[in-house]
């Protein structure tokens, strides 16, 4: 029963690695959809937003197996109770990229896209999803307090972005249109980054089992 | 084996004080009721004695009584006269008693009598008196077994104390025993002389280190011979067991892969790598079908060969090989981009030569005109056949099997050669081309390089017209040429419109042409420097170019003799 037990609990684990590798796939492909004005790219984005969604039905279930079945204790109910919660996160991030790609398409042409920085933030956010990522597989506490910091980084791309988008809607009220969806986009991306500091978190949470209040600390501190 | 040799010696050291001293009890025992019975015997005749004497009244003198005797004169019918412990008139009749009916007979008897409930032994000597009356001497002592009682408590202290000194002298031998073998030296079992009855056991360890040594061996061999072979290929080997963890790994799986993880083994594939294509592939070769992939990230391909471990008709696992076929990638991008070029270069001038003969056939043109479509016709069919003979020529030179034939050539016979057909060009660009050397020159011999003379030709074409075609208005080309003992130099300066520092790398690709704007006022494949370096190339020379935007340009060869 023990190495059933343990196989579940390796399967969770690979779940979620696989969700949020198809997470790092929604992104690049919004982001290549969106800068690349790819139209392939934007259609896999919305492709790939029904299977995370798969993925998150099948890793709850596993999870609220092993809590009914195996009444876990300690650091595996941690694990599994932080499952939970980072494939929430997880699923919202494939949202936000799909509708970066939906909004992407109204997007094509458009020459605003190159003045801003939303290629940094992309970047930025992916790069934030990777780490929080890499933390859970490899248990990286250091890597996910990382991540959690580096959210700071997204929300400073984002509030230069946001000002950027204004300067340009006052010299060319034109370009309204483009600027409102390049505004949205950066929302969603900052998001993602939201998200992905919360995947973070729910890391930390797993190996220590402790909440929040770290965070906190390290917002004040830093 | 200490506990063991203590229990032993200790139950030996026990049994044997137990044994000795029952049995010196029993002997000592004997001894002891043998005379006792010797003793009343002898009493019984000194009181008879006494008796015979002076009657009953000694009897009653002698209270109280010494020892444990007891007195009793029996009449010759067996009523009792005097007991010296009971009231004589209640005594029974002891007439049956074996000791009184023997001495009644024959003057002496005697008996024993073991008492239960007193522990006691008593023996009995009996005799007759000359009256006729029996005068009976008991003596009581403690039966053998309340002796024996009696005697137990020392008896266990000296098995304590025995014990004690057992358990001692045990530990101290089992030490000395045992210390010898723990102090073997296993590793070289023969060299220890211990005790002759470990021979056989030594000797058949000394045989089973060789073994297991010789194994070793063979293993660590045969571990450096896969790791180094693993470890020096460029492609990266993956093992992994049914649960897609990883088993084994090479030094170039984790380069390939940018694995995640510091320790790799035993690690799901899913944490080396999270790249889709490589997910694929690893979970159709689980389910049993060989796959290949090709992975992209940041700009390197990585083609990914999946292959089931079938073993009894399951899958046992996966074998990956991950190839970094990023070159060959980048050279079909290449190829195809080529391609593409090639056929949109001849697209056009067949476009155009297909409209103006349709303009003649349609009889649309003007007869005057048709002179002049015809000459556009001619000038784009020309373009169509240097634009298919620099194609020819390039793909000559990308496959160099030596099949050029190799002779001794004069540089500057050859530049002169050249200048001289692509004077006309020049002339009508009013471009003036001059021809310098640098007089090191001993002979006329070191001028001359091997090399092919057609594709040299073609090179030093290329370059001359290259310079006239880019130059301004009255400007000038100077070659230069200088021969030292290992090579010989040739550069070509203009006065041209010069190539931007960021396009200078560009210069040399197929169809690549620095002012696109200019493409249609120059005429020119696009290939002319591709085969510029090709040639070189195939001299196994090198280009230099150096340019300054609006002063002109330098291209130096070097060319090795």
């Amino acid at each position: 029963m023990r190495e059933g037990y343990k196989k579940q609990l390796e399967a969770l684990h690979t779940g979620i690695i696989r969700m949020g590798a198809l997470c790092e796939d929604a992104i690049e492909c919004a982001a290549k959809g969106l800068i690349g004005e790819s139209r392939p790219y934007r259609e896999k984005a919305l492709k790939l937003k029904s299977g995370i969604e798969a993925s998150k039905h099948e890793i709850e279930e596993i999870c609220i197996r092993l809590l009914l079945r195996e009444q876990p204790v300690a650091s595996d109910l941690r694990q599994i109770t932080s499952a939970q919660m980072i494939v929430t996160d997880m699923e919202r991030i494939g949202d936000q990229a799909a509708n970066i790609a939906k909004i992407s398409s109204y997007m094509v042409g458009s020459s605003v896209k190159s003045d801003i920085h939303i290629e940094d933030m992309s970047r930025a956010t992916l790069k934030m999803l990777s780490d929080s990522v890499d933390a859970f597989v490899a248990g990286d506490l250091a890597k996910a307090r990382s991540v959690i910091v580096y959210d700071d980084v997204v929300d400073d791309l984002f509030a230069r972005i946001r000002s950027g988008l204004i300067a340009i809607v006052s010299n060319d009220s034109a370009k309204g249109e483009a600027c409102f969806n390049l505004l949205m986009i950066s929302k969603y991306l900052e998001r993602i980054g939201d998200h992905s500091a919360n995947i973070a978190e729910w890391v930390v949470y797993s190996i220590t089992g402790k909440r929040k209040r770290f965070q906190d600390d390290l917002r004040s501190g830093g | 084996m200490k506990k063991r040799i203590l229990f032993f010696s200790c139950l030996l050291a026990g049994i044997s004080i137990v044994l000795t001293a029952i049995l010196i009890h029993f002997v000592v025992y004997r001894n002891l009721s043998e005379s006792q019975r010797v003793e009343v015997g002898k009493d019984a005749a000194y009181i008879a004695a006494a008796v015979e004497l002076s009657g009953e009244a000694y009897l009653k003198s002698l209270e109280p009584l010494p020892r444990e005797l007891r007195i009793t004169l029996i009449r010759p019918d067996g009523s009792v006269i005097f007991d010296s412990e009971a009231d004589a008139a209640r005594m029974e009749n002891h007439r049956d008693r074996p000791e009184i009916k023997a001495a009644l007979e024959s003057g002496v008897g005697q008996g024993a009598h073991f008492s239960r409930t007193l522990s006691k032994q008593t023996f009995y000597h009996a005799m007759r008196l000359s009256d006729g009356s029996v005068l009976r001497v008991a003596s009581a002592t403690d039966s053998v077994f309340l002796s024996f009682l009696r005697l137990i408590f020392i008896t266990l202290a000296i098995v304590a104390s025995v014990f004690a000194v057992a358990a001692t002298i045990g530990t101290r031998v089992t030490r000395l025993i045992v210390e010898p073998i723990n102090r073997l030296n296993l590793d070289a079992p023969e060299e220890n002389a211990v005790y002759d009855e470990l021979a056989p056991l030594l000797s058949r360890m000394k045989k089973q280190n060789d073994t297991i040594a010789e194994q070793m061996r063979e293993i660590r061999r045969k571990q450096i011979e896969f790791s180094a072979i693993t470890d020096n290929m460029r492609e990266g080997l993956l093992v992994l067991d049914r649960d897609a963890r990883v088993l084994s790994c090479n030094a170039s799986a984790t380069a390939l892969l940018r694995a995640r993880v510091n320790d790799p083994i035993h690690r799901n594939a899913l944490e080396w790598s999270r790249s889709e294509p490589f997910y694929r592939a690893v979970t159709s070769a689980l389910d049993g079908a060989s796959s290949e992939a090709l992975a992209e990230s940041e700009g390197k391909y990585i083609q990914i060969m999946a292959n089931p471990v079938v073993d009894a008709g399951s899958v046992q696992g996966v074998v990956v090989v991950l190839l970094d076929v990023t070159e060959r990638e980048n050279r079909e991008i290449l190829r195809r981009e080529f391609t593409a070029n090639v056929s949109h270069e001849l697209k056009t001038p067949l476009t155009a030569i297909s409209g103006y003969a349709e303009i003649i056939s349609n009889g649309v043109a003007k007869i005057e005109d048709v002179p002049v479509f015809a000459e556009k016709i001619c000038g784009e069919a020309q373009r169509l056949i240097s634009l298919i003979g620099d194609i020819v020529m390039l793909s000559k030179l990308d496959e160099d099997d030596g099949s050029h034939p190799r002779e001794a050539i004069d540089l500057k016979e050859l530049v002169e050669d050249v200048a001289a057909r692509l004077a006309e060009s020049a002339s009508k660009k009013s471009v003036t081309i001059a021809l310098s050397e640098e007089e090191s020159a001993e002979n006329a011999e070191i001028t001359k390089i091997r090399g092919v003379r057609r594709i040299l030709d073609e090179v030093v074409m290329n370059i001359l017209d290259n310079a006239i075609k880019y130059n301004v208005e009255g400007g000038s080309v100077t070659v230069f040429l200088e021969n030292t003992a290992s090579h010989a130099l040739l550069s070509v300066t203009d006065t041209g419109i010069g190539i931007p520092a960021d396009e200078q790398e560009r210069i040399f690709e197929r169809f690549y042409r620095v002012d696109k704007s200019r493409c249609s006022a120059v005429e020119g494949t696009g290939l002319g420097l591709s085969i510029v370096k090709h040639g070189v190339k195939l001299h196994g020379g090198e280009i230099e170019v150096k340019s300054t935007v609006g002063a002109g340009t330098t291209i130096t060869l070097k060319l090795p003799r």
